[in-house]
C-alpha cells in the first residue's frame, strides 16, 4: 500500500519545490513523484523503513532522551567557548538555538558558512540587486549562469526559471575560466571600455547584456572560488551598470542546509547575521574570525555542537573536541560524546525554510509519522537543564 | 484574580473625554469599574496615566528591515551593549535593531503595539515570525497590493470590479494582514519594465493603467468589504522636489473614499526657491483639512543616522546615490513586489533634511484635527522609533523647538514657516496622536482608551516639565493587564497577540489564482494561504485577535 503526499516541499536544496509529491511505501520509505531530481531522490533514500535502535547515546551508549539532554548540558555548562556548526535546522531549530547561543556565549557558523559569509562581506561592502524565481520565470529574456550551469547542485532551476538549459536565452561563463578575470573584464565591457584580452564569448555576451530588457546574472557562491565575495560583488557591478540605462537583476543560488534560514533567524533575534557571539561586551560579529573551520584548526574552541537534521551530512570536522551532535539517526556512528537523533523538517516533522531568494519562506509538511524529537524540542530541553543547573 | 487600583493619577484618556484626576481599576486584563476594595494600589498622584502607545506604521517585521541588519554591520556593532534586565535576551539598538530589542525598547516606552505596514504575500510567514518575535507588542502588518501582476493585469483587461475585490480579500485572508497598503501605486511593477517615473495619472508603460486607476479600485475594495483601516496609500514620487503635486492629485482620486495617506512628510515637497526644493506643508495641512475622509501620519525625520527600508524600488533606486554610507540592496520581487534598502544619515546643516524636518512639524502643527494624524518617523526611515520623546517635546514645546530650529541650516532656520506657528500639543492632543487616534483608524475597539472593558494596555508617566524625559520612561507599564516594564526596565516578557481582519469574499476567484500561481512559477497555491495553526506557531503561540470588519456597502 502506498501513500501520496502532494503537494510536498522539499527540503534538500535551497530551491525548495514544492510542485511535486512524495509516496510513502507501507514499510515508510519514500519516493519522489513528479520528478526526477537526483538531489531529492538521494536524499530521500537516507528515509528508508526505520532500522535499529534510534535512541540517543550518550559515549556511544544508548539512553533516555533526558539523560543525553542532562550530558549535554552539563558540557556547556563546563564550556568556556562553545562552538555551534552544521546549523542544519528550520526556523523553529534557529529560534531555539538563539536562546542558547545567549546562555553560552557560543560562536555559530553553519556548515556552508563560508559561501554564506562570502556572499554577505559582498553585500555589506557594496550592496546589490537582486530578483527572485517568479521574476525569472515571466520577464528574464537573457540568464547568464556565471560559473557554470546550476543543475548539478540545484537540478530543478530551470523548471523554476521556465526555461530550458539549452535555450537560446540562456548563457554560460563555465566554471573553468578564471572567473576573477572573467567578471572584472565583463563589468569593463558592460560599462563600454575596450578591454585587451577579452574573449570574443565575453565580448558578445557584454554586447547581449546591454541589449537585454530583463538580464538575470545566476552564480551560486558555494562554487566560487577562495575570495568569492570579490567575483559576487563585480557581478553586482554589471547589475548596477545595466541598471542605469536597461534592467538586470542577480540571482545567487545557495543557502541550504538552513544556513540561510538559520542566518536570517539570527539577524532578526538579535540584529546580526551568523558569526556573531554574545561576548562579554555583548554581541560581536566577526565575519572572518568566526570561521567555525578555523575555529577548530586554531583550537579557539573548547566543545562543538552540531546540528544536522536534513541527513547523515555534513558530518561534523574531524578534531579532537567534545561534541554534542543534533542529527538524523544515521549520523549514530559519528564520534560524539552526546548524540541525539532528531526529526527531520519536511519529512518527520512540520518546519519553515526559506528559499534561494531569500524572500519566500515555505512551509515544510511531515510525511510520516515520527518518534523523534525536533532540533527545537531537544534545544528547549538543554536550555532548560542549563536553567535548572544554574538555579540549583 | 487580582484587582489593581491606579489612584489619584492624572488621566488621559482622549476616546471618553477624560482629562482629570481618577482612579484607573483593571482585573484580568481589562479595564473595570473603580472600586473601594481592591487587592492591589498602587499610588499614582503626579503621575499621568495613558492608555498603552499604539504606532500604527514602524517597520518591524520583515524582508527589507532583516536586509538593513545584514547590510550595516559597522553601524549595529555599536549598538550591543545594552541589556538592562536578566529577562532580555542580547539584541542590538539602533537604527535596525533586532526583533528582541524592538520590543523592549518599544515597552520601555510606553507603546503596547505596534503595526508593520509592508508585508509582501510573499514574504508574510516571514514577517509575521518576525512580529512574534518582537516580545510583549501586540502586532498585525498591511498586506501590499497594487503592483502585483494580477491585480493590475485584472485591472488592465476591465475585468469585473467584483472579482478584483474578491481577490483583495482573498490576499487579506490569505497573508492574515490588517489591512492593505499600496506602495508607489503601479509604480514598483513599472521600474520592472525599466520605467523611471510615474505621476498620478501616467500609464503604467505595460499594463496602461494608472496610479489613479489603483488607488480607485483598492480604496473602493476595502470600503466595500469593511476593513476597518482605509487603503493605507504610499503615494507617488517619494521624495522628488515638487511632488506635493502627486499628493494633492492622490487625495483628489480618492473622491471621497476613506484612505490613510502615510509618512506624508516626504511627499509635501514644493519646487520653489533658489534650490528647487521647498516646503508645501500648508497645501497639504490645508487638503487634509478640507478632505475628513484623509488621514495621515508624518514619517518626521530625526537627525542622525538611520536607514530607508521601503517597497518602493522606483524612487529607492533614484535616491540610492544619496545613501550614507554609500551601498544600498534593491530587489525585484516574485511578481508582486520590491524592495530598496539605502542607508540614509539625516545633518542638521543639510538644507533639503533641515527642511524635512521643518515640514514634518508644520504638518503635525498645522493639521487641526489630531484623529487625523499619527505620530511616526516611519520607523527607522526617517529615524528609529526611540527618538518618539524626543518628537513629543518638539510638538508639545515651542521654546524648545525653537532652540533646534535655530540650530538648522541658515536659510531653512530664517524662513521655515514654522517659525511662525506658535501651537503647542496638549497631553490630550498627544495622547491622541499615539493611541486612541491609530486605535480608531484601525477599528481597535478595545485599545487606545480606558473605558471599562477595554484591555488593561496601561502607562504611568511622571509628570515632569521635560517632556521628552517624562515619555522615555514612564514609571510603569502594563500589557493586558501585567506590570511588563519599571522605570525603564523589564519585569515580564509575555507573548505579544496578532491583528487580523477576516473579510468576506467568494471563494471562486481561487480557481482563477491557482492558475495564475501555477503560470508564473510562484510557489504551490496550497502553500500560499497561512492557517490559523500556522499563525500562531509562526507567532510563537501568541493570541490571535481577529478584528470585526464593519457591514460594507454593497455594490
Amino acid at each position: 500500500m502506498t501513500d501520496a503526499v502532494r503537494p510536498w516541499s522539499c527540503p534538500f536544496c535551497p530551491l525548495l519545490c514544492d510542485a511535486f509529491g512524495v509516496v510513502r511505501a507501507a514499510d515508510g520509505s519514500l519516493a519522489l513523484q513528479g520528478s526526477d531530481c537526483a538531489r531529492a531522490r538521494a536524499a530521500l533514500a537516507h528515509f528508508g523503513p526505520a532500522t535499529g535502535d534510534d535512541r540517543p547515546r550518550v559515549h556511544g551508549r544508548a539512553c533516555e532522551l533526558h539523560v543525553a539532554v542532562d550530558a549535554a548540558a552539563a558540557l556547556l555548562r563546563t564550556s568556556r567557548q562553545p562552538l555551534f556548526g552544521g546549523l542544519g535546522t528550520d526556523v523553529a531549530g534557529a529560534r531555539a538555538l538563539y536562546r542558547l547561543a545567549c546562555d553560552t556565549g557560543a560562536i555559530c557558523d553553519a556548515a556552508q558558512g563560508a559561501a554564506l559569509t562570502e556572499g554577505l562581506r559582498a553585500l555589506q561592502d557594496r550592496g546589490g540587486f537582486t530578483t527572485t524565481l517568479a521574476e525569472v520565470r515571466t520577464r528574464v529574456d537573457l540568464l547568464v549562469c556565471f560559473g557554470g550551469l546550476p543543475t548539478p547542485r540545484h537540478p530543478e532551476f530551470f523548471r523554476h526559471a521556465g526555461l530550458a538549459p539549452d535555450d537560446p536565452r540562456v548563457v554560460v561563463v563555465a566554471p573553468s575560466d578564471d572567473l576573477f578575470a572573467a567578471s572584472a573584464q565583463l563589468a569593463a565591457l558592460v560599462e563600454g571600455q575596450v578591454v585587451d584580452g577579452a574573449s570574443a564569448e565575453l565580448q558578445a555576451l557584454a554586447q547581449r547584456l546591454r541589449a537585454a530588457r530583463y538580464a538575470v546574472l545566476v552564480y551560486e557562491p558555494a562554487r566560487l572560488p577562495v575570495h568569492g565575495a570579490l567575483v559576487i560583488e563585480t557581478l553586482q557591478r554589471v547589475v548596477a551598470t545595466l541598471n542605469r540605462s536597461t534592467r538586470a537583476a542577480a540571482l545567487p543560488l545557495g543557502g541550504g542546509d538552513g544556513a540561510a534560514t538559520v542566518n536570517q533567524v539570527f539577524s532578526w533575534l538579535s540584529g546580526l547575521p551568523l558569526r556573531t557571539r554574545n561576548g562579554p561586551h555583548g554581541l560581536e560579529h566577526e565575519p572572518v574570525c568566526f570561521d567555525a573551520g578555523r575555529l577548530v584548526a586554531d583550537d579557539a574552541v573548547d566543545l562543538l555542537l552540531w546540528i544536522a537534521s536534513f541527513g547523515p551530512a555534513p558530518a561534523p570536522p574531524a578534531c579532537r573536541l567534545p561534541r554534542i551532535v543534533l542529527g538524523h539517526p544515521g549520523m549514530a556512528a559519528v564520534e560524539a560524546d552526546v548524540f541525539i537523533p532528531v526529526a527531520t523538517p519536511g519529512i518527520g516533522a512540520d518546519g519553515h525554510l526559506f528559499r534561494t531568494d531569500g524572500v519566500v519562506m515555505l512551509p515544510l509538511h511531515a510525511v510520516r509519522p515520527e518518534p523523534l524529537p525536533t532540533v527545537a524540542d531537544v534545544l528547549q530541553r538543554i536550555s532548560a537543564a542549563l536553567q535548572t543547573e544554574r538555579a540549583a | 484574580m487580582t484587582t489593581v487600583r491606579l489612584r489619584g493619577g492624572h488621566v488621559v484618556d482622549p476616546a471618553r473625554q477624560v482629562d482629570a484626576v481618577q482612579d484607573v481599576c483593571f482585573r484580568d486584563g481589562r479595564i473595570v469599574a473603580a472600586q473601594a476594595a481592591v487587592d492591589e494600589d498602587i499610588d499614582a498622584s503626579g503621575c499621568v496615566v495613558m492608555a498603552g502607545g499604539i504606532d500604527l506604521h514602524t517597520h518591524i517585521g520583515g524582508g527589507k528591515v532583516n536586509l538593513a541588519r545584514m547590510l550595516l554591520p559597522e553601524l549595529q556593532r555599536k549598538e550591543v551593549a545594552r541589556t538592562a534586565s536578566d529577562l532580555e535576551l542580547a539584541s542590538c539598538g539602533g537604527c535596525a535593531p533586532g526583533t528582541l530589542a524592538t520590543g523592549y525598547r518599544y515597552v520601555e516606552m510606553g507603546y503596547t503595539s505596534a503595526f508593520e505596514p509592508a508585508m509582501l504575500p510573499a514574504n508574510a510567514r516571514h514577517a509575521h515570525m518576525e512580529m512574534g518575535d518582537v516580545p510583549v507588542l501586540d502586532h498585525g502588518a498591511y498586506v501590499l497590493l497594487g503592483n502585483d501582476e494580477l491585480f493590475l493585469e485584472m485591472l488592465a483587461r476591465g475585468e469585473d470590479f467584483e472579482r478584483i475585490r474578491d481577490y483583495t480579500a482573498w490576499t487579506i485572508h490569505a497573508s492574515k494582514a490588517m489591512g492593505v497598503k499600496v506602495v508607489n501605486p503601479a509604480g514598483i511593477s513599472a521600474f520592472k519594465f525599466n520605467q523611471r517615473r510615474l505621476d498620478v495619472d501616467e500609464s503604467h508603460v505595460h499594463w496602461q493603467v494608472t496610479p489613479r486607476q489603483v488607488l480607485q479600485t483598492l480604496a473602493r475594495a476595502l470600503r466595500e468589504l469593511g476593513v476597518p483601516h482605509p487603503l493605507h496609500i504610499h503615494g507617488s514620487n517619494l521624495g522628488a522636489a515638487g511632488n506635493i503635486e502627486s499628493t494633492l492629485e492622490t487625495i483628489a482620486a480618492l473622491d471621497g473614499l476613506p484612505a490613510h495617506l502615510t509618512h506624508v512628510q516626504f511627499h509635501a515637497y514644493g519646487n520653489e526657491g533658489p534650490k528647487k526644493f521647498s516646503s508645501a506643508a500648508v497645501q497639504l495641512a490645508q487638503a487634509v483639512n478640507d478632505n475628513p475622509n484623509i488621514s495621515i501620519d508624518v514619517g518626521q525625520i530625526m537627525f542622525g543616522q538611520t536607514v530607508t527600508a521601503s517597497g518602493d524600488t522606483m524612487r529607492q533606486y533614484a535616491q540610492s546615490h544619496l545613501g550614507s554610507p554609500r551601498k544600498w540592496i534593491g530587489a525585484d520581487i516574485e511578481c508582486e513586489a520590491g524592495c530598496g534598502v539605502v542607508p540614509f544619515r539625516y545633518r542638521e546643516q543639510s538644507y533639503v533634511n533641515a527642511l524635512q524636518w521643518a515640514i514634518g512639524l508644520e504638518l503635525f502643527l498645522l493639521v487641526n484635527d489630531p484623529w487625523r494624524v499619527v505620530l511616526t518617523t516611519d520607523h527607522p526611515n526617517g529615524g528609529p522609533f526611540t527618538s518618539y520623546p524626543h518628537l513629543i517635546r518638539l510638538l508639545m514645546d515651542r521654546s524648545f523647538r525653537e532652540e533646534q530650529l535655530a540650530k538648522l541650516h541658515p536659510d531653512v532656520a530664517a524662513q521655515a514657516a514654522l517659525r511662525s506657528i506658535k501651537r503647542e500639543l496638549s497631553l490630550s492632543e498627544i495622547a491622541i496622536m499615539t493611541r486612541a487616534g491609530p486605535a480608531r483608524l484601525l477599528g481597535l475597539a478595545d485599545r487606545g482608551q480606558l473605558g471599562v472593558g477595554a484591555a488593561a494596555d496601561i502607562v504611568v508617566y511622571r509628570e515632569q516639565a521635560d517632556r521628552e524625559a517624562m515619555f522615555a520612561t514612564p514609571e510603569l507599564v502594563f500589557k493586558d493587564g501585567a506590570q511588563v516594564a519599571c522605570a525603564g526596565r523589564i519585569t515580564a516578557v509575555p507573548v505579544g497577540g496578532t491583528h487580523f481582519v477576516e473579510p468576506e469574499f467568494d471563494r471562486g476567484i481561487e480557481k482563477r489564482l491557482r492558475k495564475h500561481f501555477a503560470d508564473h512559477g510562484q510557489v504551490n497555491f496550497d502553500h500560499v494561504a497561512i492557517g490559523h495553526d500556522e499563525l500562531c506557531r509562526c507567532c510563537r503561540g501568541g493570541r490571535l485577535l481577529p478584528a470585526a470588519c464593519f457591514e460594507g456597502r454593497p455594490t
